[in-house]
């Protein structure tokens, strides 16, 4: 571990130097090696690693590797891996070697300060990489431009964060009182004497502050407006590792120091989950920027994902800790799925741009036939995340159902009626996301390409393919064998949630998963060996004299139906104009315009940073630019200052 | 011997599928007043597809001839997951009413890629309805197998229905009459027959399925046509075991295996004859009254699972 803390920095000084380009890569992909072996073999010791560096630091600084942080590291070691090596041919494509210099360095920071967060077991070190995390992001997205939009989007991510960050920060603070110090081990010590409105309130910042930086809705406004601007393997490393720093954060409070939370707040969680999860994916649905989309569905799969937590907590809560087990274990595993397949999508979508320079995916079609390697990987990614069975996404959402349903065999009646029916929420969320991915793979690798820049487009190199097959295999592997996940993720869960074993039913999982692929892929070679004569000819174009590309269905058609039915939740604002205007059945010319601002935006945020600059406003007369007036206001304050201890004593 | 029962059953679904179907199509004739064609002319249909050749638009993916062959692996091994003569089936697990789910999400998922691969315009607009539909469709699917799942307290097919096996008819709870109803409403949605969608339509602004299967020819058609007959066949099945399995085999003797053979057809032929009465007597509706359908199917599985907390029965 020392030894991989050590060698990222050196990739950093390695990206200093501009003669050795191809050496930062090269020194993260062995150093993210490294890390994926020792943090795999750590997931199984008994003892968690400890390295206690107070001494040395201003602050206490400590790190500590127990089962829960080896899961975390070994997802960002292995993910990271794929996404280098996809970068390494990436970046020198689309990047001078001045920006791909800066990409490197940051980009390996970066990795750094989500080690970090995963690792620290103090507040301070925590703190530290939480923040670093943040700038270093933002600032990977400065390198791919400076625009007036950028800067806009980027300024509301910015804020979003810190105001996360403040209420993280806090919620380590409200410890201080039972806990003394902030070092993770008197936190868990302290948890169970908290008084019950310190746990809560404890509770509700933690699940802000990481809320925001998982981007559940409402808090999920950056996400999709970060996600997309930044280089792609930095998107690949936000959507994909940096959203699950907060689930690690999010599961280290609730599970570890507060050792469970009250049922009412696992129902917070498990409804915030549920809506993030639809509300996410029918935002998906309207989208046709392949990265914005993704970034939409990534607010859906955390939604997922927060659902699993919160049946956890409420499992735990009603005295069923064998299920809470499980539960937490599907939204361990979904996190897993979630970090490979998104990523993996993510570089898909830069392949895509690498071809054809462009990501909307109205302007694409029949990129299966160009860009065959490519295309195969994202259709793996396609069906994972649909949770389409023999990929991984399947089984952590099947584990997340049987959780669901073990809410029946409780005492407590709203867990009883509340647990299965999320288990058709979860159901709806499948299907929508089955049709924006049955949308999003159509319309872009199928049919025929609606433009020049689609028609001309090629495969990507070999090493951008590696790095996407990689994460492809992985999600076959777990999807077929998901006992390679399953069984280190119990032993995870069994430090949090004690009294968790892998019961028989999800072991015989496997045995069903594998005997499926079997039958499924042998009926599937049964029907392809025969040989079927086959002959090439245009299709039925309705007697017309050719089919034209433009005939084809686009993404905005195919989402019409659901959009139309989903109406109440885009609420678009539509704009048609028909010239002249006194003659409306021969117009000369039809506009039509259709805008859409989600609903949060208008409704939520809108009035907020209304309140918050009238507020500033009125603030601004404080400041009148006098300098006695504000040695005034420093004597005031001291005065006021003085009064209160004077009083305390 | 014992072991070649739960693979008889998955053969019954597989080939006899076509004449299920062959059947409603004869009894809705009947129904119409017109003579029909022969029960048998679905495997005349398909004999003739596979004969022919695959006519393959000149700029498709491999996709365009592959995805028939994966929607009807798919529908094929969700069959193997159904119990029909006995509360067993060839695999099976806890939880594997969700994989069944799945692996038809699975079918359906290759089915509209297929479509949308032929570059024409019926494809994608078959496909995008078809992804309303079936995106609607899951969660009263889930729900309805969630409710009586819950009352049986087991999450696998064949342990819910050798539960139900147990249960006395006329002790039937309101759970089952609700999980039923949505169940059906499903069935009818996620089959494709009226008043979701009209089979034997050719009419482009009403089409779902065969706008989907509009460019498909020879032995992919026959393919898709199949899995589509097998489709039907699995969600009958289905449902007599989840809500009507009385006669079933509960020991494995020839006379019991025998009746419930005989108990089977009997009642997959009453569900066809249901079926073909409501679909001569019904209208198709709007595309855009499906989710209204779908979202009644939805609130009745809903309304199901609740009622299993508050005693069920």
């Amino acid at each position: 571990m020392i030894v991989f803390l050590g060698v990222v920095p050196a990739a950093w000084l390695a990206a200093r130097s501009r003669r050795l380009n191809w050496l930062p890569g090269m020194i993260l992909s062995v150093a993210l090696l490294l890390g994926t072996f020792a943090s795999s073999s750590l997931l199984w010791s008994v003892t968690p690693l400890q390295l206690d560096l107070s001494a040395r630091t201003p602050f206490p600084f400590a790190l500590e590797v127990d089962r829960l942080s080896a899961f975390f590291l070994l997802l960002i070691c292995g993910v990271a891996l794929a996404v280098v090596l996809y970068a390494r041919s990436y970046l020198p494509r689309h990047y001078s070697p001045v920006e791909t210099q800066w990409i490197w360095a940051l980009g390996s920071l970066f990795l750094f300060s989500m080690v970090l967060v995963v690792v620290a077991s103090t507040a301070f070190a925590f703190l530290m990489g939480w923040e670093l995390m943040t700038l270093l992001s933002a600032a990977l997205i400065l390198v791919d431009g400076t625009s007036r939009e950028r800067l806009h989007n980027l300024f509301i991510y910015l804020l979003m964060m810190h105001a996360g960050a403040a209420a993280v920060a806090a919620s380590f603070l409200a410890f201080l009182p039972a806990s003394g110090d902030l070092y993770f081990s008197a936190l868990r010590a302290s948890g169970a004497l908290l008084t019950p409105g310190a746990r809560s309130a404890i509770f509700l910042l933690a699940f802000v502050g990481f809320g925001t930086k998982a981007g559940i809705i409402p808090l999920h406004l950056w996400l999709p407006k970060a996600h997309p601007i930044a280089p792609t393997p930095v998107s690949a490393l936000m959507s994909g590792l940096m959203l699950k720093t907060a689930v690690y954060g999010f599961v280290r409070f609730s599970f570890d120091f507060l050792g469970g939370a009250p049922a009412w707040a696992g129902y917070l969680v498990l409804i915030a989950g549920a809506v993030s999860g639809v509300l996410g994916v029918l935002y998906a649905i309207g989208e046709h920027d392949l990265k914005r989309l993704l970034a939409y569905h990534s607010v859906e799969n955390i939604g997922i994902i927060y659902m699993g937590l919160g049946a956890s907590l409420i499992l735990l809560a009603n005295q069923s800790p064998a299920w809470a087990g499980v539960a937490l274990v599907a939204a361990l595993f979904h996190t897993l799925n979630h970090a490979l397949f998104k990523s993996l999508l993510f570089l898909g979508a830069g392949a895509i741009a690498d071809a054809t320079r462009t990501l909307d995916i109205e302007e694409l079609g029949g990129l299966l036939k160009r860009l065959p390697a490519t295309g195969v990987a994202f259709l793996i990614g396609c069906a994972s995340i649909v949770g389409l069975p023999l990929c991984n996404g399947f089984v952590s959402e099947l584990l997340t159902f049987q959780s669901f349903l073990a809410g029946s065999a409780v005492t407590a009646l709203p867990a009883q009626v509340i647990l299965p029916l999320m288990a058709g929420v979860l159901a709806l969320i499948g299907g929508l996301a089955a049709a924006c991915f049955a949308k999003v793979y159509g319309v872009a690798f199928l049919g025929r390409a609606r433009t020049a820049a689609a028609e001309s487009a090629h495969e990507v190199p070999p090493m951008m393919l590696t790095g996407m097959g990689l994460l492809a295999v992985s999600c076959i592997g777990f999807g077929i064998f998901p006992r390679l996940a399953l069984d280190p993720l119990f032993a995870v869960a069994q430090t949090l949630v004690p009294g968790t074993s892998l019961p028989t039913e999800i072991a015989g999982l496997q045995r069903i998963l594998v005997s499926t692929t079997v039958a499924v892929l042998g009926i599937a070679l049964l029907t392809m060996v025969a040989r079927v004569r086959r002959r090439v000819t245009l299709p039925w174009a309705c007697g017309l004299p050719g089919l034209t590309t433009r005939m084809q269905y686009t993404s905005t058609s195919f989402s019409k139906p659901i959009r139309a039915v989903f109406a109440a939740v885009y609420k678009p604002d539509r704009k048609l104009e028909v010239l002249p205007a006194n003659r409306p059945y021969f117009p000369s010319s039809i506009s039509y315009r259709s805008v859409r601002t989600t609903s949060f935006e208008r409704s939520l945020y809108r009035p907020m940073t209304n309140v918050v600059i009238t507020l500033a406003t009125r603030m601004h007369r404080l400041q009148t630019g006098n300098i006695q007036v504000y040695l005034l206001y420093i004597f005031l304050t001291l005065v006021v200052l003085l009064a209160v201890v004077g009083l305390r004593k | 011997m014992k072991s070649l029962i739960p693979f008889a059953q998955t053969l019954v679904i597989v080939f006899g599928a076509p004449l299920l179907s062959g059947v409603v199509s004869k009894m809705k004739a009947r129904l119409q007043g017109r003579q029909g064609a022969s029960v048998w002319r679905p495997y005349a249909d398909l004999g003739k597809l596979f004969r022919k050749e695959d006519l393959v638009p000149p700029l498709a993916a491999p996709i365009f001839w592959v995805a028939p062959r994966i929607v009807f692996a798919a529908t094929a091994a969700a069959i193997l997951l159904i119990p029909v003569f006995q509360p067993a089936a060839v695999l099976g697990g806890a939880g594997d009413f969700v994989l069944l789910v799945g692996l038809l999400a699975l079918s359906r998922f290759f089915l509209v890629l297929g479509a949308m691969d032929g570059g024409g315009a019926f494809g994608g607009m078959g496909g995008s309805r078809e992804a309303l539909v079936s995106a609607l469709a899951e969660a009263p699917f889930l729900l309805g197998i969630t409710a009586v799942a819950i009352l049986a307290r087991s999450t696998q097919l064949a342990g819910i229905v050798a539960w139900t096996l147990r249960q006395n008819f006329f002790d039937i709870s309101a759970v089952h009459i609700l999980a039923f109803s949505a169940l059906a409403m499903v069935a009818i949605a996620e089959t494709g027959r009226v008043p979701v969608d009209n089979p034997t339509t050719h009419l482009e602004l009403t089409m779902i399925h065969e706008a989907m299967v509009l460019e498909h020819s020879g032995p992919s058609l026959a393919f898709l046509e199949w899995a589509n007959a097998m489709k039907f066949g699995l969600i009958m099945s289905l449902l007599i075991g989840l809500f009507f399995p009385w006669g079933m085999a509960a020991e494995l003797s020839l006379p019991a295996i025998a009746f419930a053979v005989g108990v089977y057809l009997t009642k997959m032929a009453a569900l066809a004859l249901v079926l073909a009465v409501v679909e001569s007597s019904v209208a198709k509706m709007r595309m855009y009254a499906v989710p209204d359908f779908l979202g009644i199917a939805s609130a009745t599985g809903a309304l199901a699972v609740m009622f299993t907390a508050f005693g069920g029965r």
